[in-house]
């Protein structure tokens, strides 16, 4: 599968369901989306439109909202996402390092593209997840990897990719395939 | 043999990050007849996973567990193997070990629930006398005048950051024309390194209602929200199960207690901006808008959220009032300084041997705190410095680790006590480029309302990336020192107005470190990629081979158990630092 079959197929009953039950006026705006993303992984056009037709949430307000907030994009994302935490502690303890490591073994080279070229990970960078004594960390589908080294994220992304039958585009190391934090145990 | 045997498994994030749910599964396996808990985060995070098993009339508590070492833990309580010393924080027999020392400095105030009770059980809060501080006030005849009044012999001060009185705050709004009131829980905590608000939504729920509770009839709110972050999942979770739990118990919704006073609460979910945790900015998001902040006044206590009188308090805060209503405000400003009444929960992180969240009275030094609490350093290296109060906050060197915890006192070195995140550094780190780290994440969260803010921020962390990348002139230097000035003063809210602090503290106290890029064109901690190179001491590598293994770009070659034909091809390499995290004989030189 390529970048742009990420495209997200957006059922209009759906977006109709949230707005019955999380409301119509402007103090929605944020809900709404939140529940677009949480159903699609990005904010769809064609759900927005949908919201702004009928809601009373103008363009202005949703699109303002939209781009406001960190948590919204406007863009697809890949099958599995894998977040960075860059919280101050795993900034200080070499956060930098995972997704060094993470972007080679994807193949993701330009600095603006967060997601591999076959559609496989997107990896974000997100403000602290507030497990600073455990860091660095990072999430994969929303499982949590503490006390990483810039290798061992490479190596359960490797392991991640293996089970989940996703084929990393990049160069993935040539290291043994245990990471170092699970060898200690 | 394990009929008797009770097994509490710590399963807060922390915990379930680290593994608990899989050491829950092994242990069920071990013993099938165990009777299973879970409670939230005891704050020891430098130990999870932890769990505790109660068998025979002894219980044993035990931290650090994983796949490895936890057959030991297993055998000990089959009666088959010695008791493993290293992984004991304490049991009926050993009460005190260097481990439990994280514990028994602290004063548990805020916290005095957080991992010692199931989050979701209203049951096992009722047993710990939740809820019975709201009883006092509406079935003992408090009028609001009077709870007002016991929160300000408390002298409690917001913990939030600001340090504001909160009776003096809740005074305004018990006065301001207006219905209905609004009183909303401040759980946007965006400050990177700083986790106490997560840990007590997510490990204590309850308490927060009730401060909630208390703190609305107090104002004459009779609505309510809490605004939580979106990266806590568990903490939103929690809090919505407390809420419904609470409505049913009925100390939510009309006629709380058979009294005339109702309340109820919403759960609003944060979507990422730090900026959020400014309260007007808080009110506008809460609308539905951008979270941008306005001109106070009308400040909301006057007029808030959509227009009504609004109280925002923090999570902190609100937890240490149904603690404060139960034991009388005086008990409470016995603890502390004479200006900074009560405790502080901290988030020690970094280079720290022993992080997690601690709760110690005011008037602690810095000192004590990172070395009896947190043990020092976990490198072994000398620490360097402390950073307080995150992105607003600043840096307090190691020479002045005899500061004592207090608002006054901290905001007198140039940090703040802020949140309470505390991230510890040591010598192998560059201040220089901590300091370009935070302007970088004020610079990105900055809502772009104020200009000084907005660009002055820009080419604060331009100038900072200049100088890490060892193109830095010493007018850069001084040009930093001219926009902060500029950019606090110029800005409308305390994002702008405090963005500037990790500059100005670094270069107040690190300044050689700075010299140091721009002259020397040397980063000191080994830090800055541009200033760096990486190679290898010949004289104490092995050959092993671990760097070439981990290296991403494949810059390291040499024969396999031949050292002396290790060699960095420095056109390759992008100084990421990975093999000197991995090089066992630290042959690895980054200078």
């Amino acid at each position: 599968m390529s970048k742009a079959s990420l495209e997200a197929t957006v059922d209009p009953e759906k977006v109709q369901g949230w707005i019955t039950q999380i409301g119509s006026d402007t103090s929605a705006a944020v809900p709404l989306l939140q529940a677009i993303q949480s159903e699609y992984g990005y904010l769809p056009r064609k759900a927005m439109n949908l919201v702004l037709e009928n809601t009373e949430i103008n363009a202005s307000q949703l699109f303002g909202v939209a781009t406001f907030y960190a948590q919204f994009r406007l863009d697809p994302v890949g099958r599995h996402m894998i977040k960075v935490c860059h919280g101050t502690a795993c900034h200080v303890q070499g956060a930098d390092r995972l997704n060094t490591s993470l972007r080679h073994a994807l193949g993701i080279e330009d600095e603006k593209e967060d997601t591999a070229s076959n559609g496989s990970y997107t990896v974000e960078n997100v403000a602290c997840i507030g497990c600073c004594s455990l860091a660095p960390v990072m999430l994969i589908d929303g499982e949590a990897f503490p006390n990483l080294k810039g290798a061992d994220a490479q190596k359960h992304l490797v392991k991640h990719a293996k089970t989940k039958g996703e084929i990393l585009p990049g160069h993935a190391g040539e290291g043994d395939d245990q990471p170092a934090d699970e060898k200690e145990k | 043999m394990s009929g008797d045997m009770v097994i509490t498994v710590g399963e807060g994030t922390c915990g379930v990050a680290a593994g608990a749910p899989e050491i829950t599964k092994l242990l069920k396996d071990r013993f099938p007849q165990a009777q299973f808990k879970q409670v939230g985060c005891i704050g020891m995070c430098h130990l999870e996973v932890m769990v505790e098993i109660a068998t025979g009339g002894k219980s044993y508590l035990w931290g650090g567990l994983n796949k490895k070492n936890l057959p030991k833990v297993v055998r000990f309580h089959r009666g088959q193997g010695d008791l493993p010393e290293s992984m004991l924080i304490r049991s009926s027999d050993v009460t005190e070990t260097e481990r439990s020392q994280y514990l028994t400095k602290q004063t548990r105030i805020a916290l005095r629930n957080v991992g010692q009770l199931n989050p979701i059980s209203m049951e096992q809060f009722r047993a710990r006398g939740g809820y019975t501080a709201i009883e006092k006030v509406i079935k003992g005849g408090m009028t609001p005048e009077q709870v007002i009044e016991e929160v300000k012999i408390s002298s409690i001060r917001g913990r939030g950051g600001a340090g504001f009185p909160t009776a003096v705050k809740w005074g305004f709004a018990r006065s301001a024309q207006g219905e209905p009131k609004y009183l909303v829980c401040n759980g946007d905590e965006g400050d990177p390194g700083a986790f106490m608000d997560r840990s007590l939504l997510e490990g204590d729920p309850h308490t927060v209602v009730e401060g909630m509770l208390i703190a609305a009839y107090a104002i004459g709110a009779s609505k309510g929200y809490a605004y939580i972050r979106a990266e806590y999942p568990l903490a939103l979770k929690h809090f919505a199960i407390a809420l419904d739990d609470a409505r049913k118990a009925g100390f939510l919704g009309y006629n709380i207690l058979g009294s005339n006073f109702s309340f109820d609460i919403k759960i609003k979910e944060g979507a990422g901006a730090f900026v959020c945790g400014e309260e007007t900015a808080l009110l506008a998001s809460i609308e539905g808008q951008r979270g941008m902040p306005r001109i106070r006044p009308p400040f909301p206590a006057i007029q808030g959220v959509f227009g009504k009188p609004t109280i925002i308090n923090n999570v902190e805060t609100l937890a240490n009032i149904p603690w404060i209503l139960l034991n009388g405000g005086a008990a409470y400003a016995k603890i502390g300084t004479e200006k900074s009444r009560g405790t502080k929960v901290f988030a020690l992180a970094g280079a720290i041997k022993r992080g997690g969240l601690v709760e110690v009275p005011m008037g602690m030094s810095i000192r004590q705190l990172l070395m009896e609490i947190g043990g020092g350093s976990a490198s072994g290296r000398p620490l360097k410095a402390v950073q307080l109060g995150g992105p607003s906050g600043g840096c307090i060197p190691e020479s002045m680790f005899d500061t004592i915890i207090d608002y006054d006192a901290i905001n007198a070195t140039g940090a703040i006590m802020g949140s309470g995140g505390m991230v510890v550094t040591d010598t192998k780190s560059c201040m220089v480029d901590l300091a370009r780290f935070f302007l970088e994440f004020t610079q990105i969260e900055s809502c772009g309302k104020c200009t000084f803010c907005r660009i002055g921020t820009l080419r604060m962390k331009e100038l900072l990336t200049k100088i890490c990348d060892g193109h830095g002139t010493l007018e850069d230097i001084d040009t930093l020192a001219e926009l902060a000035d500029r950019i606090k003063d110029a800005s409308l809210c305390g994002l702008g107005q405090t963005a500037p602090n990790p500059v100005l503290t670094t270069l107040k106290y690190f300044r050689d470190e700075y010299i140091a890029h721009v002259t020397e064109k040397r980063c000191p901690g080994g830090v800055c990629k541009g200033l760096i190179t990486h190679t290898i001491r010949q004289e104490m590598c092995t050959g092993c081979s671990i760097c070439d293994r981990y290296c991403p770009v494949n810059a390291i070659t040499g024969e396999l158990k031949k050292p002396n034909t290790w060699v960095i091809d420095q056109k390759i390499c992008i100084n990421c630092g990975m093999c000197v995290e991995v090089c066992n004989p630290d042959a690895i030189l980054a200078a």
